[in-house]
């Protein structure tokens, strides 16, 4: 479904992927791991048309964003395809820090999450399931969402991209600055997204549970890829694991 | 002459509220600065006295070819000017400066520096506890007041309003569902220029038309965008009626204090900066009541 070959991502001077490859099959569900500043988000970006974008306006800080490589998405090529034209093929990318609309009510966002949309039948579809998928969204639709807490932001975050009906959802660090019992349940919700259909490829540092959730995991660090495999078969690796996992 | 104070200071605050509001958006969308906003007003008030007067256009056919005129003007001059250079806000923020003058100059040129003037939609006026107020006042306040609620309805209850507030509050996440971020920043350019022309177009009556009309409207516009709070729509409203009301009670009750309105209008906007450099409302875009 999602075939990254040979990706390449440098900011300016400085080699942020060092020529990876990863898949991702239709109804897998994904995990790519690695330390703080490994590229796991630059891997995303570079998929969802956010690095080419920051190129196209020059934002890269000092010296030149370099894009090598291929980005292959339903058997299309998308390494140079804008980022909007992107989400509208259902690759959807669920970013860092949950990043809601702040001044816009859980509602409005959600509806942000749907732009792409035009059945309003679908519309109020998705809507119903991510109320059921998170209820505590429903009982705070109208609040305005820079005042939810950290744990329902990120509900937020998660339930805008299910707006979208995806085909693929990439899921940035979801259980990041959460504490143990909400990690527990993004976790539950994110298995339950998976058990709908929805093909999941989740970057993470909670490396315990995901390698306990995930059909393969790829472990990067330092811009290359590792290790790849399913979680057990990492664990066995001391080296891996002690180095690399911090387990 | 309270009654004077008051009706000079809700008209002028509505004419800064929508300048404002336009100037507002543009920054908030795509992050200009957009010194030529007013300027554009003023294109819009020659607009309409060329074709009231030169080609005898009705004053409402005028009014409206103004607003289109000024619109398509503005996306012009953006797609060619403007676009390219966006990323840089230095060299945005100068572009914009040269585009005002230039327009100055430009309709020096054709109408030269003489003061020119609109005829009211309807002549006359109402007396309103002892105190003559023209209907063209009265017109104009109802049609701020109608814009305003059109804006309103329109950013909170239309997709592309959703997007513009959606992209103003975090353009690469907007991109990411699917927003196409530099075309919601070209309408919204479109929108704010459009904005300026029809405040231009609703004010032109009550003013006089001449090449620097654009130079006071736009310190006032400056200073409830600093005193409103930068990006916020709701503050923009606000301040600019305190700004014109201020402006009106220096007017009225200081002796030919007429020459002291633009300094009004800066001391207010150093001391909110000095104080509060947020303004009242901070830096939200726009929220739900
Ligand atoms: N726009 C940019 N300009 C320059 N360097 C960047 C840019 N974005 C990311 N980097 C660098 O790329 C490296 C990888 O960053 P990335 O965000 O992909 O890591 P990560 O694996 O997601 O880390 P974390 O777990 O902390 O989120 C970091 O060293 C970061 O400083
Ligand atoms: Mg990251």
């Amino acid at each position: 479904m999602l075939e990254i070959t040979n990706l390449t991502v440098c900011y300016g001077k400085a080699m942020i992927i060092n020529d990876i490859s990863l898949h991702v099959d239709e109804g897998e569900l994904v995990s790519l791991v690695g330390p703080n500043g490994a590229g796991k988000s630059t891997t995303l970006r570079a998929a969802t048309g956010l690095v080419a974008w920051e190129k196209s306006i020059h934002r890269g800080g000092d010296g030149d964003i370099t894009l090598q490589g291929t980005v292959e998405f339903m058997g299309k090529r998308i390494e140079k395809t804008p980022a909007h034209e992107i989400a509208k093929m259902g690759l959807i990318h669920c970013p860092e820090r949950r990043r809601p609309f702040k001044e816009m009510s859980v509602l409005e966002n959600l509806k942000a999450g749907a732009y792409l949309l035009t059945e309003k039948n679908e519309i109020d579809e998705n809507l119903r399931q991510v109320y059921q998928l998170f209820p505590r969204l429903k009982e705070r639709s109208h609040q305005i969402s820079g005042t939810l807490s950290g744990g329902e932001q990120q509900m937020l975050a998660v339930g805008r991209a299910m707006m979208s009906s995806p085909k693929l959802l990439c899921i940035d660090e979801p259980s990041t600055g959460l504490a143990p019992i909400m990690r527990t349940e993004v976790f539950r919700k994110i298995q339950e997204i998976r058990e709908l259909g929805i093909t999941v490829l989740l970057v993470e540092q909670e490396v315990s549970t995901v390698f306990t959730m995930a059909d393969r995991n790829y472990v990067l660090s330092s811009g290359k890829i590792i290790a790849e495999g399913k979680g057990e078969e990492l664990l066995k690796d001391e080296v891996l694991r002690k180095t690399y996992l911090g387990m | 002459m309270l009654i004077d104070i008051l009706i000079t200071s809700l008209i002028n605050g509505s004419t800064y509220a929508l300048l404002a509001i336009g100037f507002s958006l543009i920054f908030g969308v795509a992050r200009i600065v957009n010194i030529a906003h007013t300027a554009f007003y003023m294109v819009a008030a020659y607009c309409i006295y060329f074709t009231t007067y030169r080609l005898g256009f009705n004053p409402l056919s005028a009014m409206i070819t103004g607003i289109v005129f000024v619109s398509i003007l503005g996306l012009i001059v953006y797609k060619i000017f403007i676009a390219p250079i966006r990323e840089h806000e230095q060299a945005v923020l100068i572009g914009t400066i040269a585009l005002a003058i230039a327009l100055q100059e430009i309709m020096m040129l054709i109408f030269t520096g003489d003061y020119l003037s609109v005829p009211a939609l309807i002549k006359g006026y109402a007396t309103i506890l002892g105190v003559k107020v023209f209907y063209q006042q009265l017109i104009t306040f109802a049609s701020v007041l109608v814009v305003l609620g059109l804006m309103r309805l329109f950013l909170m209850h239309t997709k592309l309003g959703l997007a513009i507030r959606a992209t103003a509050q975090d353009r690469e996440v907007a991109n990411l569902m699917g927003m196409n971020e530099s075309r919601v920043a070209m309408m919204a350019v479109v929108i704010s220029v459009g904005l300026a022309g029809a405040t231009g177009a609703i004010i032109v009556p009550l003013t006089t038309v001449e090449p620097f009309m654009w130079s006071h409207p736009l310190i006032m516009m400056m200073a409830v965008v600093v005193l409103g709070g930068m990006g916020s729509i709701k503050g923009s409203f606000y301040a600019a009626f305190i700004l014109g009301f201020a402006e009106a009670m220096v007017v009225f009750l200081i002796p030919s204090g007429a020459f002291l309105k633009g300094a009004v209008a800066l001391s207010i906007m150093i001391l909110v900066l000095v104080v509060r450099p947020t303004g009242l409302f901070g830096v939200q875009f726009e929220e739900e009541g």
